[in-house]
C-alpha cells in the first residue's frame, strides 16, 4: 500500500480540493488498487471531515466542498473499481427528501452530506416529495431507510401520510423511517409511528447507523 | 429605490442556475471572500461585540456579499441581482419607522443604536404551535401584558381532531381562525387596537396569507405580515405574491429570516454577514417596513450558544449603526419553559440584544419545538428586562454575559424539556401555577443578587 499517495488523497478530500484530488487519484491508480484508493484514502479524508463537523470544528461549506471533491474523484475511480470486480460496502441505503408542499432543503442537505461522509449511499429526492414518491423510490433503490424532513408545522403532517401509505401497502416493516426538521420532536415521531427523529445531523447519522445495525441483527429497528 | 415590479422582472429574467450551484459556486465562495476581504474574525474574547469598526465592516461586507449573490428564486431558478449603488440607495430609502395598531394601542417601532438609553421595543407572544382549544386564551394572555407594544399569535395546528396541512383547505381555515382568535383575544384583554405583527404564522402559503388577511376576519394594514425566505437567501413566487398583495394594500411587511450557524453561512463570522444581508434582501425584495431575525445554532438548535450570541450582537450593531431600520430579534433557548436554565439563557440573549440596539421578543423555550411550549411569564420577563436594562452598554452586557453564559453553555445538549403552558400556567386566572410562581420569584431574586438587576413585576 502506498501510504504517501493515500495520505495525499485523504488530505485533498479534507481540503475539498477537487483538482489536487483528481490528480492524486489518477496518479495512484497506476500502482494502487482502486478499492484501496477509496477505502484507505478518500474515505479516510471524508470520515475525518465528518468527525470534525460533528465536533463543530468545521461547518457545512467545508463538508460540502469535501463531498463534492469526493464525488468528482469517484467518477475517475469507479470505472476501475468495476473493472476490478470489487465493491465497496455501504453503511446503508437511504432515500431522503423534504415532504410535499415544503421546499426547505438545508436541513436535509446537511444530514445527507454528513451521511455520505459516513459511507451511506443516499438518494436525494429533493423537496416537495409526495408520500407515494418516497415509497416508490425506496422500493426502486432497495433502501434501508426512508428519511423525511419537514420545516413547518403544517408540512410535518405529510410525514405521517407517508408512514400511513407504507402501512396501506404492507411495507411498513420493510423500512426504517426517520423524521426530522424544525418542528419535529420525539413526541411527534412516536405519535406518527416513525422509528426515530433527531435534532441534529450528527444525531441523525448515529440513529441511522444504530437502527440499521439492529435491523441487520434481526431486531426491532427502534 | 428600485420598484417592486422591476424586482419581479429580475426574478423572471436574472441569471439562471440550479440551486446547488447557487449554494456552492456563488453563495459560499462570495461569503468566504467577504470574510477575508473585510477581515472578520471571532477571537472568542467577547460575547457581545464592542468594536464599532468591526460592526461597520460587517455592514460593508454584507453589501458587497449581497451585490454578488442577490436572492435566488426557486420557481424560476434565477437570481435577482442588485448593484452596490442600488443596495445603498435601498438602505437610504428604506422605512425607518413602522407604525402598528390603532387608537390607544398604536405604537411605533424604530431603529435603535447600540448602548442607547432608549427603551427597547418590547414585542411578545409566540408564533409557535398550539391547539385550537388553547389559541384564544393564549392570545388574551399575551395581550394582557401591559408593557408589550405588539404581539405575535400562535400557529393553530389542529381543527378539532383534524391536523392542518400546508397547501390544503385546512390551512386556509386554520389561518383564518388564527386571525379571528388573535383579534378577539386582543379585544378580551381590553386592547382591541393592539398590533399583531406575525401575520399569519398558521399560513405557509400565499393563498392562506391572503385569505386570512381579509378585513372581515379582523386583519388591518396596521398589523404586520412576516414574509420568510429559505436558507439561505432564497425565496419563491408564493412569498413574492404575498409582497405583491401587501404592498398593494399598504400593509406593514416584515422581513423574517432564521440563518443557521454551521449551515451555508458557516461559522460566526459568516453568520454575522448573512444576518445583515437578510435585511438588504428584506428592503429590496420583500419591501420590508420592519425586520425580524432569528438565528440558530445548527447542532444545538438554539440561539443562546456563545457563537450565535456574538454573531448576532455584531450583525445587530451593523444594522443599527448603518441602516437604522425598525428591527427586533427572536432568539431560542434550549431549555424548556418553567426551568431556571431557560431564564439564564433568556437573560443572556436579552441583555445582548438590548445593548446591541435591537428590539426584543420573548426568548422561546425548548428550541420552539414544543406545542404550547411558551408561557406568558417568559413574555413578562422580557418586558421586565427591557425596562430594567435600557441604557445597558455593550461593555456592561459583555461583562454580565461572561458570568451568565457559563451557567448553561455546557448543558445545551441535555437541556431540560421543561413544562407546557397548561402544566405551569393557569389560563383561566392568567397567572403562573404555584410551583412556577415560586420558581420565578427565586429567579428574580437570583438575578438581583448575582447581577444587580432589579426586575420589577408589572
Amino acid at each position: 500500500m502506498d501510504t504517501e499517495a493515500l495520505g495525499a488523497i485523504s488530505a485533498a478530500v479534507e481540503e475539498g480540493d477537487t483538482d489536487t484530488l483528481i490528480s492524486a487519484v489518477t496518479a495512484a491508480l497506476e500502482s494502487v488498487p482502486p478499492i484501496d484508493i477509496i477505502q484507505n484514502g478518500m474515505m479516510i479524508g471524508l470520515k475525518k471531515i465528518g468527525d470534525m463537523f460533528g465536533r463543530g470544528e468545521i461547518f457545512l461549506p467545508e463538508m460540502l466542498m469535501a463531498a463534492e471533491a469526493f464525488q468528482e474523484a469517484m467518477k475517475v475511480v469507479e470505472p476501475k473499481l468495476i473493472e476490478s470486480g470489487q465493491t465497496i460496502e455501504s453503511s446503508g441505503k437511504v432515500v431522503f427528501g423534504t415532504v410535499v408542499t415544503d421546499i426547505h432543503e438545508i436541513g436535509k442537505n446537511i444530514v445527507i452530506t454528513l451521511m455520505k461522509t459516513h459511507g451511506f449511499d443516499v438518494v436525494d429526492l429533493g423537496a416537495n416529495v409526495s408520500p407515494t414518491t418516497f415509497v416508490d423510490e425506496a422500493e426502486k433503490y432497495g433502501a434501508d431507510v426512508i428519511a423525511m424532513s419537514a420545516l413547518m408545522t403544517t408540512t410535518m403532517t405529510y410525514q405521517k401520510d407517508t408512514i400511513d401509505y407504507l402501512k396501506e401497502k404492507g411495507l411498513r416493516d420493510k423500512y426504517i423511517v426517520l423524521v426530522g426538521g424544525g418542528p419535529v420532536n420525539p413526541e411527534w415521531a412516536e405519535q406518527i409511528g416513525a422509528d426515530g427523529s433527531s435534532d441534529s445531523a450528527v444525531g441523525a447519522v448515529e440513529l441511522a447507523t444504530r437502527l440499521i445495525a439492529n435491523k441487520k441483527r434481526g431486531g426491532n429497528p427502534a | 429605490m428600485i420598484n417592486f415590479i422591476d424586482v419581479c422582472d429580475r426574478a423572471a429574467t436574472g441569471p439562471m442556475m440550479i440551486q446547488k450551484d447557487y449554494d456552492t459556486k456563488v453563495f459560499i465562495p462570495a461569503l468566504r471572500r467577504a470574510i477575508k476581504k473585510y477581515d472578520i474574525k471571532y477571537d472568542r474574547k467577547e460575547l457581545v461585540n464592542t468594536d464599532d469598526t468591526l460592526a461597520d465592516r460587517i455592514f460593508e461586507a454584507a453589501v458587497e456579499f449581497y451585490s454578488e449573490v442577490g436572492t435566488y428564486i426557486t420557481d424560476t431558478e434565477r437570481v435577482i441581482q442588485f448593484t452596490k449603488p442600488e443596495i445603498l440607495e435601498g438602505v437610504e430609502d428604506a422605512p425607518k419607522e413602522a407604525y402598528f395598531g390603532e387608537g390607544p394601542d398604536r405604537c411605533v417601532m424604530k431603529g435603535r443604536m447600540p448602548d442607547s438609553d432608549e427603551l427597547p421595543y418590547c414585542h411578545v407572544g409566540s408564533g409557535t404551535n398550539t391547539t385550537e382549544e388553547n389559541a384564544l386564551r393564549l392570545v388574551e394572555s399575551y395581550a394582557r401584558i401591559s408593557k408589550a407594544k405588539t404581539i405575535s399569535i400562535p400557529i393553530i395546528n389542529t381543527l378539532g381532531h383534524i391536523r392542518t396541512a400546508a397547501g390544503a383547505p385546512t390551512e386556509v381555515f386554520a389561518s383564518i381562525r388564527a386571525m379571528q382568535y388573535g383579534r378577539e383575544g386582543c379585544r378580551r384583554a381590553g386592547r382591541p387596537g393592539l398590533g399583531i405583527i406575525d401575520h399569519v404564522s398558521s399560513a405557509s402559503t400565499g393563498v392562506s396569507t391572503i385569505a386570512s388577511s381579509a378585513p372581515q376576519f379582523g386583519a388591518r394594514p396596521s398589523d404586520g405580515w412576516l414574509v420568510s425566505p429559505f436558507a439561505e437567501l432564497k425565496t419563491d413566487y408564493s412569498s413574492l405574491n404575498q409582497t405583491a398583495y401587501l404592498t398593494a394594500w399598504g400593509a406593514n411587511i416584515g422581513q423574517e429570516a432564521g440563518p443557521i450557524l454551521g449551515g451555508y453561512a458557516g461559522g460566526p463570522e459568516g453568520l454575522a454577514i448573512v444576518n445583515t444581508a437578510y435585511s438588504l434582501h428584506g428592503i429590496l425584495v420583500i419591501r420590508a417596513t420592519y425586520h425580524l431575525i432569528y438565528p440558530i445554532h445548527m447542532t444545538h438548535v438554539c440561539s443562546s450558544h456563545p457563537d450565535v450570541l456574538w454573531a448576532t450582537s455584531l450583525s445587530t450593531q451593523a444594522i443599527a449603526r448603518n441602516m437604522g431600520v425598525p428591527y427586533y430579534t427572536l432568539l431560542y433557548a434550549a431549555a424548556g419553559a418553567a426551568t431556571k436554565m431557560y431564564f439564564d439563557e433568556a437573560l443572556a440573549c436579552l441583555l445582548m440584544l438590548i445593548a446591541s440596539g435591537s428590539g426584543i421578543e420573548d426568548v422561546h423555550p425548548g428550541r420552539a419545538k414544543i406545542t404550547d411550549g411558551c408561557t406568558p411569564v417568559d413574555m413578562e420577563f422580557t418586558c421586565q428586562v427591557g425596562h430594567a436594562c435600557k441604557g445597558l452598554t455593550r461593555k456592561e452586557a459583555d461583562k454580565l454575559l461572561k458570568k451568565i453564559v457559563p451557567k448553561y453553555a455546557d448543558k445545551l445538549a441535555g437541556a431540560p424539556l421543561g413544562e407546557k403552558v397548561d402544566e405551569c400556567y393557569d389560563l383561566d386566572y392568567f397567572k403562573p401555577k404555584p410551583h412556577f410562581e415560586k420558581l420565578y420569584a427565586e429567579v428574580l431574586e437570583d438575578i438581583k443578587s448575582e447581577f444587580g438587576i432589579d426586575l420589577v413585576r408589572y
